[in-house]
């Protein structure tokens, strides 16, 4: 089956190679056959990528460690679950896993759209190939995980190896989390990869009109909405299984997930620019750029070693095939925007600084100072080192100090922006659509300063996030109220309705929503408390309401490691209210500790409880418990931003033609299907 | 009011002994918390990229060493600077969690502040020439003939209302 697996990457490589130089002499000759042999081999290449990926799974299933791969990264006791997971383990399978899903999204985009946009579709799909390309050079001949184990005889010839079983899969990946947080974050970074191909492919093609955003709309949310997901999975792991009581560390690993992630929710939103008033179009061309190449750079610092992290693969070769990668892409959007910029003339007009149009560029603004401030910081050790000799570390305090107030002024602008008006917002509008929220978030914060929070930023962040969220449901409530006069309908039922005729809107709505909630949280760290002690049987430590007492200790013998539990009784109020059982875990295989935290988690503060190991001094078990204000609103909003993606992503309901002016009683209302000349363009819809 | 003194006296007494048992030791607290508060400025040398207090490697043995060197410092006295100098002559410059506002390590300072100001300048001036062409385009000679510009206002306003998303 390695054999197998190692042929279909080879095969999808010359598929690829014929996708992209067939796809470019399609485009030159203008030939069908040569067009449709060009996306059919794009296709193929795409089957034998599944084909490949499937192959390295099965040699996990059926114990095959004939390859060094698998003998690395799994063992015979390793759950069938875990098996998955080992696929993107190590350097070469998640460089395949890469290939594999950048394969799926391909495929769908060759599939969905075979018989359609014909003059744009070979160009993009010679980008799409040319991107495969690169990646399966590293799976065939850089990083190959179908390597055959073998090691050197006494004669220096290599000689394969029989092994029985294997090393097994690192303890830090032996998490439910860990299972989902890659795919979800790898999704998010290979989706961004068919907005960037549209985008430099309309540019190429000199693609009229704004269609190639509508047609990539859709997929720059899904791959937006994985990489939210993937970075708050990332977060809850970090929060549940390392035990240091935080889910963000600023890591550079980390960091690079955030990058693409803040200039991608940049495009979302300038997006909306060129689409309604025809503006904005060589910053989007070069946001998605942007966002694109931030994606490769993040995968770069990830497996390079040129910052080190805890998350980072081992050091290797590969970043300099990286940064050529880079090189070309650079290379490739210059030469292809200073060839073709005059076909980016935009219609930029600008009634009023009051206006959706200056919010949505201060947006932009905040979001790209944020990526780039991120982006400097992560780098920063790199520079020092190249100017001065001696590397300078850049970590969390610096991070927090400078991302802390970019992110209250973005939490701002996500009240304001969505309820100023295009062209111009007038006196009485902006009355009508911000003197309640603002009176709200004003009282809420004089409240919570009456009751005694004095930490400013989270002041600040509270009286903001309830700013946000009074502007949000008043938007629903009165859309809403107009729908249920109307209707007579409940008014669930007509926000509902609200919701269906405009998913976009307020799908956007809900997302905006999510992140109130997720800043909430964030708001919490401020006032995070903790303790720690050596504690015998019967001993108990105090912190906030509740008091732990450890009650025992005993030892869980499971498949693949040993686990050390401590059996702590948890007091609230001196009322005896759970048991926690944090661990520590030792791997038989490898030999290496996990801990896996107990946490008791309610929306007001986590009891977050770890086994931190044994004291050298007395010899016994150190507790350490964390009171961790709001954590679970971060959670929870991520759910609420997912939901309201999903919301943002679903056709809009048949708008109904209302005639404008008159009252006119529901029956009289004519759906627009009809024939009916409207005298209101509706511009949502299209697709 | 005799009798009021003396118990007075008692309950002052015994408010007093029993304080220290109401109150957390101050002087343990403090020094955790202090050793919380200097910690933090520190990296831990194991390659985990994370402060010293918030080392997420599992297992980690250099930041428990590092805190114990930083916990019999802060027993000894030593100031914070003192603290400083003896990580910094240990581990080198990387050790600071953040650089040091002073020589090239200014510029990580700098950098953000420049990109905002010279974001929002960009901003700004966009906005201004945007407007500009605006009021270039609906002068005197773009507009229809016979069309006043509260009536071409008004127009825009029902526009604006029967298309708004």
């Amino acid at each position: 089956m390695d054999v197998f697996g190692s042929f279909a990457l080879v095969l999808a490589f010359i598929c690829a190679v014929y996708a992209f130089g067939g796809g470019i002499a399609a485009i030159v000759t203008r030939h069908p056959l040569l067009i449709k042999s060009a996306r059919q081999a794009g296709i193929a290449t795409c089957v034998l990528i599944f084909l490949a990926t499937f192959s390295l799974e099965y040699l996990f299933f059926s114990d095959n460690f004939s390859a060094a791969y698998v003998v690395s990264h799994s063992n015979r006791d390793l759950s069938t679950f875990y098996k998955i997971a080992a696929l993107w383990s190590g350097q070469e399978g998640s460089l395949l896993f890469w290939s594999f899903l950048l394969a799926i999204y391909v495929f769908s985009v060759l599939v969905t759209y075979r018989n359609k946009n014909g003059e744009l579709m070979p160009y993009v799909g010679v980008v799409l190939a040319g991107v495969q390309i690169f990646f399966l050079t590293l799976n065939n001949f850089v990083e190959s995980p179908f390597k055959a184990l073998a090691s050197p005889g006494a004669d220096g010839v290599m000689h394969l190896v029989a092994r029985t079983d294997g090393n097994g899969l690192t303890p830090l990946l032996q998490y439910p989390e860990m299972v989902i947080h890659p795919p979800n974050l790898y999704s998010g970074y290979t989706g961004f990869t068919i907005p960037f191909a549209f985008a430099l492919g309309a540019l190429l093609a000199r693609y009229p009109g704004e269609k190639w955003i509508h047609l990539t709309r859709k997929w720059t949310m899904i791959a937006w909405m994985f990489q939210s997901m993937g970075i708050l999975l990332g977060a809850h792991w970090a929060y549940a299984v390392l035990g240091w009581g935080g889910y963000w560390g600023w890591d550079p690993v980390e960091n690079a997930s955030l990058l693409p992630w803040l200039s991608g929710t940049a495009f979302l939103h300038s997006v909306m620019m060129q689409e309604k008033r025809g503006m904005m179009k060589v910053w989007n061309v070069w946001l998605v750029f942007i966002t694109f190449l931030l994606c490769i750079l993040g995968t770069f610092l990830t497996r390079s070693g040129v910052v080190s992290s805890v998350h980072a693969f081992a050091n290797s070769a590969i970043g300099n095939w990286f940064v050529g990668f880079i090189g070309i892409i650079l290379l490739v959007c210059f030469g292809a925007y200073f060839k073709n910029r005059d076909y980016l003339k935009s219609e930029n007009q600008l009634d009023s600084i009051v206006s959706r149009e200056s919010s949505f560029l201060f947006n932009n603004l905040i979001l790209l100072v944020a990526c780039v401030a991120v982006l400097s910081g992560t780098l920063f050790p790199v520079f020092s080192e190249w100017f001065t000799g001696n590397r300078i570390s850049v970590g969390a305090p610096f991070f927090n100090k400078v991302n802390i107030p970019i992110g209250l002024l973005l939490l701002f602008l996500t009240g304001v922006g969505p309820l100023l008006a295009w062209r111009k917002t007038s006196t009485e509008s902006l009355k009508r659509n911000f003197g309640w929220p603002l009176g709200i978030g004003v009282a809420a914060g004089a409240i919570a300063f009456a009751f005694g929070f004095r930490q400013l930023y989270s002041w600040v962040c509270l009286i903001l996030c309830v700013f946000v969220a009074s502007t949000v449901l008043l938007e629903f409530y009165r859309g809403a109220k107009v729908i249920r006069a109307r209707s007579g309908a409940w008014f669930v039922a007509s926000a509902l309705e609200l919701t269906m005729r405009n998913t976009r809107r307020y799908g956007g709505y809900i997302v905006h929503m999510g992140m109130v909630f997720v800043f909430i949280g964030l708001a919490g760290a401020a006032f995070n408390r903790d303790v720690q002690k050596d504690m015998r049987q019967g001993d108990s430590l105090k912190i906030g309401p509740y008091t732990l007492v450890l009650q025992g200790f005993d030892t869980k013998p499971e498949k693949n490691y040993t686990a050390q539990r401590l059996l702590v009784e948890v007091l609230q109020d001196n009322k005896p209210t759970m048991m926690l059982y944090p661990e520590k875990r030792r791997f038989t295989t490898t030999e290496e500790n996990g801990t896996m935290v107990a946490i008791r988690s309610t929306l007001q503060e986590d009891l977050y409880v770890v086994f931190a190991g044994t004291s050298p001094d007395t010899g016994l078990p150190v507790l350490h418990a964390y009171l961790n204000p709001l954590v679970k609103w971060i959670w929870l909003g991520g759910v609420v931003v997912v939901f309201g993606t999903l919301v943002a992503l679903l056709p809009n309901r048949r708008a109904v033609l209302v005639l404008s002016g008159a009252q006119q009683p529901a029956a009289a209302a004519q759906p627009l299907a009809h024939g009916l000349a409207p005298t209101v363009t509706m511009r949502e819809g299209h697709d | 009011m005799t009798k009021a003194r003396p118990i007075t006296a008692i309950a002052l007494l015994v408010m007093f002994a029993i304080t220290p048992l109401l109150i957390t030791p101050v002087g343990a607290q403090q020094l955790s918390d202090r050793a919380k508060h200097i910690g933090g400025k520190f990296m831990c040398m194991c390659g985990c990229s994370q402060v010293l207090t918030e080392c997420n490697h599992v297992g980690c043995t250099t930041s428990a060493s590092m805190l114990k060197e930083l916990n019999v410092a802060l027993a000894q006295g030593d100031s914070e600077d003192a603290i400083t100098q003896m990580f910094v002559q240990e581990f080198g410059t990387k050790v600071y969690a953040e650089p040091p506002k002073s020589g090239f390590s200014l510029v990580a300072w700098v950098l953000p502040s420049a990109y905002l100001f010279l974001g929002t300048g960009v901003v700004i001036f966009v906005i201004f020439r945007w407007r500009k062409q605006a009021a270039q385009a609906t002068g005197p000679a773009s507009r229809a003939p016979g069309i006043s510009p509260e009536q071409l206002e008004r127009a825009r306003a029902q526009v604006s209302r029967e298309t708004e998303d």
